[in-house]
């Protein structure tokens, strides 16, 4: 062959080696759900937590306008805990305070490739926190990404988003700039009717760029940084009584910062590695006017509360009754401090006054893995390697001033083509934490190709959850500064509702087995996928983060059992049918992880070329009861392409019309109408 | 005696008979034994080899090869010699002159031909064709992806020639042929105009567009889409494209050792070599769900479909 004269002698590298080539989709060790671009486009979304209404089992609610919560299966009310989230392989979720803020994320829809959710643990292949699923954001190559465009959104409650963006290329690389904004109202009112104070606006900038150093080599560069302000209610209620001053709005500034440097190199077509590091910051500026009662800062009742938070709540609820009495029944030495908290009462502590205080946050992530996937034969291949983790959070609220933490993981993953038709996927993680200690969780998968297209799938997986910072560390209380009059001689004070961490959580336990099929009926171009899952979830922390009394335990479990399906049809070249539909039956000890967990979701969609430029979308969204509140929306979007020239403009309308008369997960959140109309443009050259 | 001295005159006149019919098929031999020159303007050890493989199939033609800066002006060289031209410049230097010696043209493609020659024949030249056809690789398609109707087309200026016989061919086929232009190889986004419309690709031996340096990420674009890549020749193959046909040499052998069996009188003006194989890359079809393609099967398959008139 080599001296064959007639064979291309051509130098061709090998671009899609052993070490490139993903499983097919009959053969992933999983279930997966892919977002991809034309989804994307045709669902006419803002935000990526809407794009997720579209993963079967998907619980996707809201806690305020900017703030998404979204779980798969279920549990924590208003935070994803247990999810993994990821853009470009970088985890976005916060370490410091367990949370994925959606909003916040420094990535513009317009800049996403596709969303592929994982839908099941895998911590083996993304780390702790792949808990229950993982949303791995991909966002679109520089290589992909040349030209101009700009796009424009406005609509109904306040919708004001743009977008632009520059792709070039060059001989060796690529690279895209891009710049966006989004803007919006929220809900317009609470459950007293009154205006829901939850607006956004922020802006981010994003660069990408990517350069092949020789056939071997090639660096990714991304930069990502974000800024904006998510208004919050004021939601401070006074603890004594009389108090009537109070400020208007808890509002955040939210700055989001990332960069990532990415490594390639190709040994050989069985043989690559790649290095990635990346450093993150979350910053989040929460300044806002408290007003009580001056006696919030006696160190007697500070003391109290630390001896016994029912008997210090219990006065403080009571002041005014037990100031004209005696301290209420309890040990001696609560009576004795009791008794000098209610002189202090008597003697002007009553007097209301007011202060700042500063709940911000900042938390850094430095990240460096190592990944080497390696072909040993046409059958088998390793991917293993191992990662380092820094994280700190940095809050004089939450942490007393600065908390870090430290990961190693080491993992491996082998898959094995046993023959023709059986495929055998295992591997282990182990990961040694600082704070939390170490644990190893293993995953097996075998499948079962009846031919490449059609695939049953048998999984067991073992995930844990590290207990975060928050939950485990947390050194609650709240500094008031700038007191409009002196409160025990001091311009500042320290509240007395002070809450600890325990420190000595256990990880989160994830056992989760799962049976499958995926299957590509390629004559009349059909994709479907169904699993049955049982998932266990024990020693789970499930307190939620509040300051009164948090008292984290691994005292709780969750069992989640169900069924679901995705089907995604290509009827003709004109037209495209997705439906995705989930059974999930949760069962917990602690009620609140289960009243996230709708019984019946799921997704109808129709997506359709007309000709001549013109493509609608029609998708159906629903669940049954999130957080006890039925969602059912429709949302139609209808788009024209126009040529001019060299250049491309599109002018979509999109229409989201609620089919329930139901507050959306929370009886705040809540519209005025029941439809959204708002309208983009579009223009690419 | 007389009867026997007449018995003598009858056996020399069959001898005389005989060694005229000997001395006229001895004259004759040259219409069976031919000089044979192969001539390439590089000599590397492809091309030896294969000058040696042509000699071993050919025992009974003188076969030579002289390096290109070594020959005459063609129209210099006995017009009983066969010429058999190896790579392009050997072409250049042949087309200098109408005259001279019957010519085959291995390794060159039908892009190549039409940048050199336009669309006129040359009387004395025949062309062998380099580039997979397009009826096979379309019937490839058809075989191996039987659910793929919209065939994507990358074409630039020097390729746009292809297009109407490659609809031609399609129509007949049922299918789609998407075709795109794709002027400026930095500019990626006709790639992903092209690859939201089609089912499959098929890749025009265009070395404008598919070459060492658009590889990377024409393969891998493609492939994040799901959207598998045929030809555009063998060596993409391996690169990670998901099948195509060709010809090797022991082909070409074959291919040329019928054509010098025949008057060059009856050669044709062009040929696309009915002798081919069919390579695919096993890792790739198994990653886009496709089943293995069977190599020999498919090929004898398709030899078969182009038997039938």
């Amino acid at each position: 062959m080599a001296d064959d004269l007639f064979l291309d002698s051509q130098p061709l590298p090998q671009v899609l080696t052993a070490t490139r080539l993903k499983q097919s989709a009959a053969a992933v060790p999983g279930s997966m759900t892919v977002i991809d671009s034309e989804l994307i486009k045709a669902s006419g979304a803002r935000d990526i937590s809407e794009l997720l209404r579209l993963v079967p089992g998907m619980m996707v609610g809201y806690t305020s306008g900017n703030q998404a919560a979204v779980n798969y299966h279920g549990t924590s009310a208003s935070d994803a805990r247990r999810m993994q989230v990821l853009i470009d392989g970088r985890s976005v979720y916060r370490a410091g305070l367990a949370t994925v803020d959606w909003s916040d994320i420094p990535v513009a829809m317009e800049d996403i490739e596709r969303i592929e959710v994982f839908r099941g643990p895998n911590t083996v292949s993304y780390g702790a926190n792949a808990l229950m699923a993982v949303v791995n954001i991909l966002t679109r190559s520089p290589a992909n990404s040349h030209g101009t465009r700009v796009k424009v959104v406005r609509g109904e409650r306040g919708i004001n988003d743009f977008y632009a963006s520059q792709g070039a290329g060059w001989e060796t690389g690529d690279l895209r700039l891009s710049l966006s904004g989004q803007q919006d109202d929220g809900f317009d009112s609470d459950a007293s009717g009154a205006d829901r104070r939850d607006s956004r606006r922020l802006s981010r900038f994003s660069l990408a760029i990517s350069q092949t150093l020789n056939t071997q080599q090639s660096i990714d560069l991304q930069l990502d940084a974000k800024e904006g302000t998510n208004q919050r209610p004021y939601t401070y209620s006074p603890v004594f009584a009389g108090i009537t001053e109070g400020g208007n709005n808890s509002d955040v500034t939210a700055k989001d910062y990332a960069g990532s440097l990415r490594w390639n190199f190709d040994f050989n077509p069985d043989h690559s590695l790649y290095i990635q590091g990346s450093a993150q910051q979350w910053d989040r500026q929460q300044i806002w006017k408290a007003c009580d009662a001056k006696v919030s800062f006696s160190p007697e009742l500070t003391q109290l509360w630390q001896m016994n938070p029912n008997y210090a709540e219990l006065l403080a609820r009571h002041m005014d009754t037990y100031s004209q009495g005696s301290a209420p029944p309890g040990s001696a030495a609560e009576q004795a401090l009791a008794n000098q908290v209610l002189q202090q009462w008597r003697d002007g502590a009553s007097q209301s006054v007011c202060g700042d205080i500063d709940q911000s946050t900042r938390e850094s992530r430095y990240d460096l893995e190592i990944q080497d996937t390696l072909s040993l034969s046409d059958s088998l291949r390793l991917v293993s390697g191992m990662n380092y983790r820094y994280d700190r959070a940095d809050s004089d609220t939450y942490f007393n001033g600065t908390l870090d933490d430290t990961t190693w993981r080491l993992f491996g993953q082998l898959e094995w083509r046993a023959s023709e038709h059986w495929l055998l996927q295992g591997g282990a993680m182990y990961e040694d934490t600082h704070l939390s200690g170490n644990s190893l969780t293993p995953r097996v998968a075998v499948n079962y190709l009846i031919n490449p297209r059609h695939g049953l799938r048998a999984v067991y997986s073992e995930a844990i959850r590290s207990p975060d910072m928050f939950e485990n560390n947390v050194n609650w209380s709240y500094r008031v500064t700038n007191l409009s009059s002196p409160a025990y001689g001091q311009t500042t004070g320290q509240y007395f509702v002070k809450t600890r961490g325990p420190g000595n959580l256990d990880k989160e336990m994830m056992k989760s087995r799962e049976l499958g099929y995926n299957g590509f009926f390629a004559d009349i171009g059909l994709n479907m996928d169904v699993k049955l899952f049982y998932d266990e979830i024990t020693d789970m922390i499930s307190s939620p983060l509040r300051n009164n009394q948090y008292i984290a335990s691994n005292a709780n479990s969750a069992r989640f059992t169900g069924a679901e399906s995705q089907f995604d049809w290509r009827v003709s070249n004109a037209d495209r049918l997705r439906l995705t539909y989930a059974y999930v039956d949760a069962s917990t000890s602690n009620p609140l992880d289960k009243a996230q967990t709708a019984r019946n979701s799921g997704s109808a969609g129709w997506l359709r070329e007309w000709g001549q430029g013109w493509s609608s979308a029609l998708f159906y969204y629903g669940d049954d009861a999130l957080n006890q509140y039925r969602f059912e929306r429709v949302d139609l979007r209808v788009a024209k392409r126009i040529a001019l020239g060299k250049a491309n403009v599109e002018l979509a309308g999109m229409l989201q019309e609620r089919l329930d008369n139901q507050p959306t997960t929370w009886a705040d959140n809540n519209y005025d109408h029941r439809h959204v109309l708002y309208f983009s443009a579009e223009l690419e050259f | 005696m007389g009867d026997s001295s007449r018995m003598t005159g009858v056996l020399i006149t069959r001898l005389w008979r005989r060694a005229v019919l000997l001395a006229c098929l001895l004259l004759a031999a040259p219409a069976w034994s031919a000089d044979i020159l192969l001539t390439a303007a590089e000599d590397g050890a492809g091309v030896q080899a294969f000058a040696q493989a042509l000699a071993q199939q050919r025992p009974e033609d003188r076969v030579t090869f002289t390096a290109l800066k070594d020959l005459p002006a063609p129209g210099r060289l006995p017009a009983t010699t066969r010429l058999i031209l190896l790579d392009l410049p050997g072409l250049d230097w042949r087309l200098q002159e109408p005259q001279g010696p019957p010519t085959l043209v291995l390794r060159i493609s039908r892009l190549q031909a039409h940048q050199r020659l336009g669309s006129m024949p040359h009387p004395r030249i025949s062309l062998l064709w380099s580039d997979p056809p397009l009826d096979r690789q379309l019937r490839l398609i058809a075989g191996i992806l039987p659910q793929a109707r919209r065939i994507g087309v990358l074409y630039g200026a020097d390729s746009e020639f292809l297009l109407p016989e490659l609809k031609q061919h399609s129509t007949s086929l049922g299918l789609e042929i998407v075709p795109q232009l794709w002027d400026n190889i930095n500019d990626s986004r006709p790639l992903q105009i092209l690859f939201r419309n089609s089912d499959v690709l098929l890749g025009l031996d265009d070395p404008q567009l598919y070459n060492p340096k658009t590889a990377k990420n024409l393969l891998l674009s493609s492939y994040a889409q799901q959207l598998p890549l045929i030809g555009p020749n063998a060596g993409f193959v391996r690169a990670g494209s998901l099948a195509s046909t060709y010809s090797d040499q022991a082909d070409w052998l074959a291919v040329l050792d019928r054509l010098l069996d025949h008057s060059p009188a009856n050669w044709p003006r062009s040929l696309y070599p009915d002798r081919f194989k069919v390579v695919g890359n096993p890792q790739v079809a198994r990653s886009l769900g496709i089943e293995q393609v069977d190599e020999a099967s498919v090929a004898t398959r398709l030899a078969e479909g182009e038997k039938r008139p």
